[in-house]
């Protein structure tokens, strides 16, 4: 019998207590031993594990590379594919390698199927795409039901086409899907984060609101806790409500550390808005069991009058090369945004004679402006500087012949006062100029209006 | 009285790549109530310190975790040619100098 099956006979039972086991926060990035084994040890009916989000920015989304280093993504699969088999529950991952589009699907499951091999498992294996047919998307945006989120321009069918990848936030319902079919071990393209916690309480018939609302908590691990953390935690579901510990005895999941979660990355503290709904927590009550255990109640399940898809998708800008160097010269620290300016000046007429410019070349001043866009300088100036020059170009050749000009420019500029004749900069090694790689935007950041999820989040079944 | 003396803490983060969300959690009634009351906490004045049109900046009270929280659009679309800070973590930096 699938494990899935098994809980599905246990259904009464678990409807009163179904034990979740949040693994990872973002797969990949190594788990702490002891407190899974700590998880493991509570027998969880079943774990879950978040594997990206779109924070990481358009990178990994445009490349479809990995943000998780390939020998750390395969410990981390390995542990829970080995977890969930010797318990024989269901295992769910989401947003598979970073971004959750093809590729980064395609990439896991190569490593699901090594590990797999190697580790002498079976089971049966559900991949749910997360890629959205553009011709679907580009019909939606001529029957004006994609609307931007956040201020985004409104979405252009070219858009649609240009994007190098583009995907759709799967829900619960596609989680669901995999079960009905009796998958052991799910592995998602783009999901949000609440269906892999979420499809096993709702496939139970537990209170989606509870159940919506623990899923939300748990993908992000023990961050909910104090001092917050990437240790697994384990989530009790009891119909109405749950309880949340941490898998390491050192964080608290405390009333305050949960309900201060809500906040965490969400511009509405209030609500969560799902492609099958909306999560109130307007009304969520956070009551201390101990002082490490904490009962949360009151969420409230939405559903919506039709279903909506947020879509991601990101594109090419050009090639990045960098310049990386320093400067401990008061005269240069203090002219600083002059001289940039200036260089930048002789750089263009070198580079591109007569012809426009072809590239961007922008400056972060680290003591200055690096991090934050201050409005004005320092009151003081720093002692040093760190310079981060960067050049976007049509191609990595051009980025690099910018940046090489400008490194050698800006080291012999002369400006009024200049004492240090031999140059202005520090290279910290050589080369001081990097190709850094392609650059990519995100181009789609819409919510699409659909008939039915089911036909975009096509549930592949196979035998491992 | 400065924010940081009345905050447990004050974190920055992106919410989606076109948002900041900024939020300030205390660890009593007291402290959320005095914060919430100051008009250094205003929308318009968040506004003004965050260079931020105004009618932009939405302030948030949420009283369960005793935190306020502070919403606004980003300068620059997250990872976009030009941005300083891809997660938006450090962009509670004028926050830490607020006076209330």
């Amino acid at each position: 019998m699938s494990a899935v099956g098994k809980l599905l006979d246990r259904r009464a039972q678990l409807r009163r207590s179904l034990k979740a086991l949040g693994a990872s926060g973002q797969l990949g990035y190594g788990i702490p031993e002891k407190s899974l084994a700590a998880g493991l040890g509570r027998e969880p009916d079943y774990i879950g594990a978040d594997m990206g989000s779109i924070d990481p920015g358009p990178y990994y989304l445009g490349s479809g590379e990995l943000a998780t280093a390939p020998a750390t993504t395969r410990a981390d699969l390995t542990r829970l594919l080995r977890a969930a088999r010797k318990l024989d529950v269901p295992l769910l991952i989401g947003t598979a390698g970073s971004a959750g589009a093809s590729p980064h699907l395609e990439k896991t499951l190569a490593m699901v199927r090594d590990v797999a091999r190697e580790e002498g498992l079976r089971f049966r294996l559900a991949w749910i795409r997360a890629d959205m047919p553009r011709e679907i998307v580009k019909q939606a945006v001529r029957s004006r039901r994609v609307t931007p989120i956040d201020g985004m321009a409104p979405l252009r069918e070219a858009e649609v086409d240009a994007a190098d990848h583009l995907v759709g936030q799967m829900g619960t319902e596609a989680f669901c899907r995999a079960l009905r079919a009796e998958a052991d071990v799910v592995i998602a393209g783009r999901a949000c984060d609440t269906g892999i916690f979420a499809a096993v309480p709702a496939l139970l018939g537990c209170p989606i609101g509870p159940a919506t609302h623990m899923a939300k908590i748990v993908e992000c691990a023990s961050l909910c806790c104090v001092p917050g953390g990437r240790d697994p935690i384990l989530a009790t579901l009891e119909g109405d409500s749950f309880v949340l510990e941490s898998m390491n005895p050192e964080r608290r999941a405390t009333p305050m550390s949960v309900a201060a979660h809500s906040l965490y990355e969400q511009s509405d503290p209030d609500r969560v808005a799902e492609p099958e709904g909306v999560l109130l927590v307007r009304n969520a009550r956070y009551e201390a069991i101990d002082e490490r255990r904490t009962r949360v109640s009151g969420a409230e399940w939405l559903p919506g009058a039709a279903p909506t898809i947020k879509l991601e998708g990101s594109i090419r800008v050009g090639e990045r090369a960098v310049l990386l160097c320093g400067s401990c010269d008061q005269r240069v620290i203090a002219r600083i945004s002059d001289i940039l300016a200036e260089v930048s000046e002789v750089v263009r007429g070198l580079v591109c004679r007569d012809e426009p410019e072809d590239y961007r070349l922008i400056f972060r001043v680290y003591g200055i402006n690096g991090v934050y866009a201050w409005p004005t300088p320092p009151d003081t100036l720093p002692r040093e500087i760190f310079i981060l020059g960067e050049c976007i170009a049509r191609t990595a050749e051009r980025a690099s012949a910018v940046v090489r000009t400008t490194k050698q420019y800006l080291l012999h500029h002369g400006f009024p006062g200049r004492l240090s004749t031999a140059g202005n900069i520090a290279f910290p090694f050589t080369p001081p100029e990097l190709s850094a790689g392609t650059a990519y935007r995100f181009n789609v950041y819409h919510i699409m209006q659909v008939d039915e999820l089911a036909p975009l989040f096509p549930v592949e079944i196979e035998e491992l | 009285m400065k924010l940081v003396e009345l905050a447990r803490t004050v974190r920055s983060k992106n919410a989606g790549p076109l948002k900041l969300s900024l939020d300030l959690l205390f660890d009593d009634e007291a402290a959320y109530h005095r914060a919430l009351q100051s008009p250094a906490l205003e929308p318009a004045a968040m506004a003004r310190l965050y260079g931020r049109p105004e009618g932009t900046v939405e302030i948030l009270p949420y009283p369960a975790a005793l935190a306020v929280k502070i919403v606004m659009d980003r300068l620059v679309v997250s990872g976009d040619i030009g941005d300083r800070d891809v997660y938006g973590a450090q962009q509670h930096a004028p926050l830490l100098d607020l006076e209330l």
